[in-house]
């Protein structure tokens, strides 16, 4: 019997029988917090080098590590997601060589003191990013990060299965089912784009800037825009006041 | 580990099933293997196993045995007999005696009865509420399967249909990831062209969507197409058709 046979049989009885739901009801978040001994996760999915969204996350905080993500176009999902191989910083304070400079500042001030990425992928077909992430510093050990990546390529199948599912051009329910796709987002930079006349790509850039701005999270700010609480100036030089 | 021999032989069937989600395999192969398995553990002299193809005919893709083999072509052609009906109704159907004159499946029955078998066991293999296919049992003599055979029948049976699903959803992986992205940016630019519709025709945001969906009508375009010229700015969010929709007769 391999290890990885063992490794499989055990996260699969694990999915089968953990509280929590993920992906299609399926609780692969609340799984790899578990295996992996950190405080929470979450699921990205990717695709044109940027995150498209959060497929499922265990708390505020995994929610916050995406919408960073998210918002800022940097962070270990994506540099996991970019490369296909695993990204462990496991000590956020210190990390070798600078890594994301606008991203990690904001993941300490929320208490992250470690976060692990994997790609999330079948073959060389590229999905996404599983995050772990640790309010304590501290490495994964060898047989953690093993379940992490049969945990990623179980999340991986069982994306592409519930596709399968979806009738033509349709996004699975069940994959949306529990998602955050930011749809609240696209809907504010096309309000923004008729209000100042510029286009969607451009309300979008104006709508993350002022998320980074205000310390305030990208769907709130869009939200805001959405309800006409929040609007923009059209003077660039006098950007943004209420 | 001290299982009984039984016990012992499905957790290992169990474990080989699982390995193959993990590991590059031939599908008929694990399911040859199912179907071996299910003969050495179970109280049954021959196995099989029928998939569904992707127009939803049968296909028979493992046995444990020729004389098997043609009687599940036989049952095919024939269209009766258990494995059929297991599929068809996604109810499994159990300790099935093969009688003469048999009036649910004549000429199945006659043709089985010839080859020797006297009961028949059929489980669907099912997921998610759809039946990919069914796992055939049959019995040389009479009388029924134990309770626990049927429970572990099912259990392989369960198990096969994870990794057929499985092995099926990383051959369209490429094809299943592009449509999950190309469904997932058609919806983003629905949303950025009702947010512009919103805004311009001063509607809230299902109004609006309202409105695309009648002008893409009228005009004979798809939705998708007209949202993309919306949010791109080809066609101006302005000129799109105000909807007034028709009073309610009473």
């Amino acid at each position: 019997m391999s290890d990885n046979t063992n490794r499989l049989t055990k996260i699969l009885s694990l999915l089968a029988t953990s509280q929590g739901s993920g992906i299609g009801g399926t609780p692969v978040c609340e799984v790899a917090t578990h295996v992996t001994g950190c405080t929470g996760a979450s699921i990205m999915l990717l695709s044109d080098d940027h995150s498209k969204g959060s497929l499922c996350r265990t708390d505020d905080v995994a929610a916050f590590i995406e919408e960073t993500q998210y918002a800022l176009g940097e962070g270990p999902s994506i540099d996991a997601y970019l490369s296909g191989r695993s990204v462990l910083a496991q000590n956020l304070r210190s990390l070798s060589v600078p890594h994301w400079p606008v991203f990690t500042p904001l993941a300490l001030d929320k208490g992250i003191e470690a976060i692990f990425s994997f790609p999330v992928r079948i073959g060389a077909v590229r999905l996404g990013a599983l995050n772990v992430y640790r309010s304590e510093t501290g490495a994964l050990s060898t047989d953690q990060r093993s379940d992490a990546l049969v945990l990623s390529d179980v999340a991986a199948r069982t994306i592409v299965s519930l596709q399968a599912y979806a009738a033509p051009g349709t996004l699975s329910q069940e994959i949306e089912n529990g998602a955050n796709f930011h749809f609240v987002v696209h809907q504010a930079a096309g309000i923004l784009s008729e209000q100042l006349g510029i286009s969607v790509q451009d309300a979008l850039v104006r709508i993350r800037a002022r998320a980074f701005t205000d310390d305030r999270s990208i769907d709130d700010v869009a939200t805001d825009i959405v309800n006409h609480v929040l609007l923009f100036d059209n003077d660039l030089s006098n950007e943004d006041k209420d | 580990m001290d299982f009984m021999p039984r016990e012992a032989s499905i957790i290992r069937t169990l474990v080989e099933l699982a390995d193959n989600l993990v590991e590059e395999y031939d599908v008929v192969e694990v399911l040859c293997n199912l179907s071996d398995r299910c003969v050495e553990t179970l109280n049954v002299d021959s196995a099989g196993v029928m998939l569904a193809s992707a127009s939803g005919d049968l296909q028979v893709v493992a046995s444990s045995s020729d004389a098997m083999r043609s009687l599940e072509l036989f049952e095919i052609q024939a269209n009766e007999g258990p494995c059929l009906d297991a599929f068809r109704s996604g109810e499994p159907i159990l300790n099935h005696e093969l009688l003469q004159n048999d009036l649910r499946w004549p000429r199945f029955t006659k043709r089985a009865l010839d080859d020797g078998f006297h009961s028949v066991h059929a489980l669907p293999m099912r997921l998610r509420g759809r039946t990919i296919g069914a796992l055939n049992l049959f019995r040389i003599s009479q009388g029924s399967l134990t309770a626990n055979d049927v429970l572990a029948a099912q259990g392989l049976a369960d198990v096969a249909t994870i990794a057929i699903i499985q092995h099926r959803a990383s051959l369209e992986a490429y094809e299943l990831n592009d449509q999950l992205n190309q469904a997932l940016n058609s919806r983003i630019i629905i949303e950025q062209a009702k947010g512009k519709i919103a805004e311009s025709a001063k509607v809230d945001l299902d109004q609006a969507f309202v409105l695309l969906r009648n002008h893409a009508r009228n005009h004979n375009l798809g939705l998708t197409d007209l949202c993309r010229y919306v949010a791109n700015g080809t066609i101006s969010s302005v000129s799109i058709d105000q909807f007034t929709p028709p009073t309610p007769r009473r």
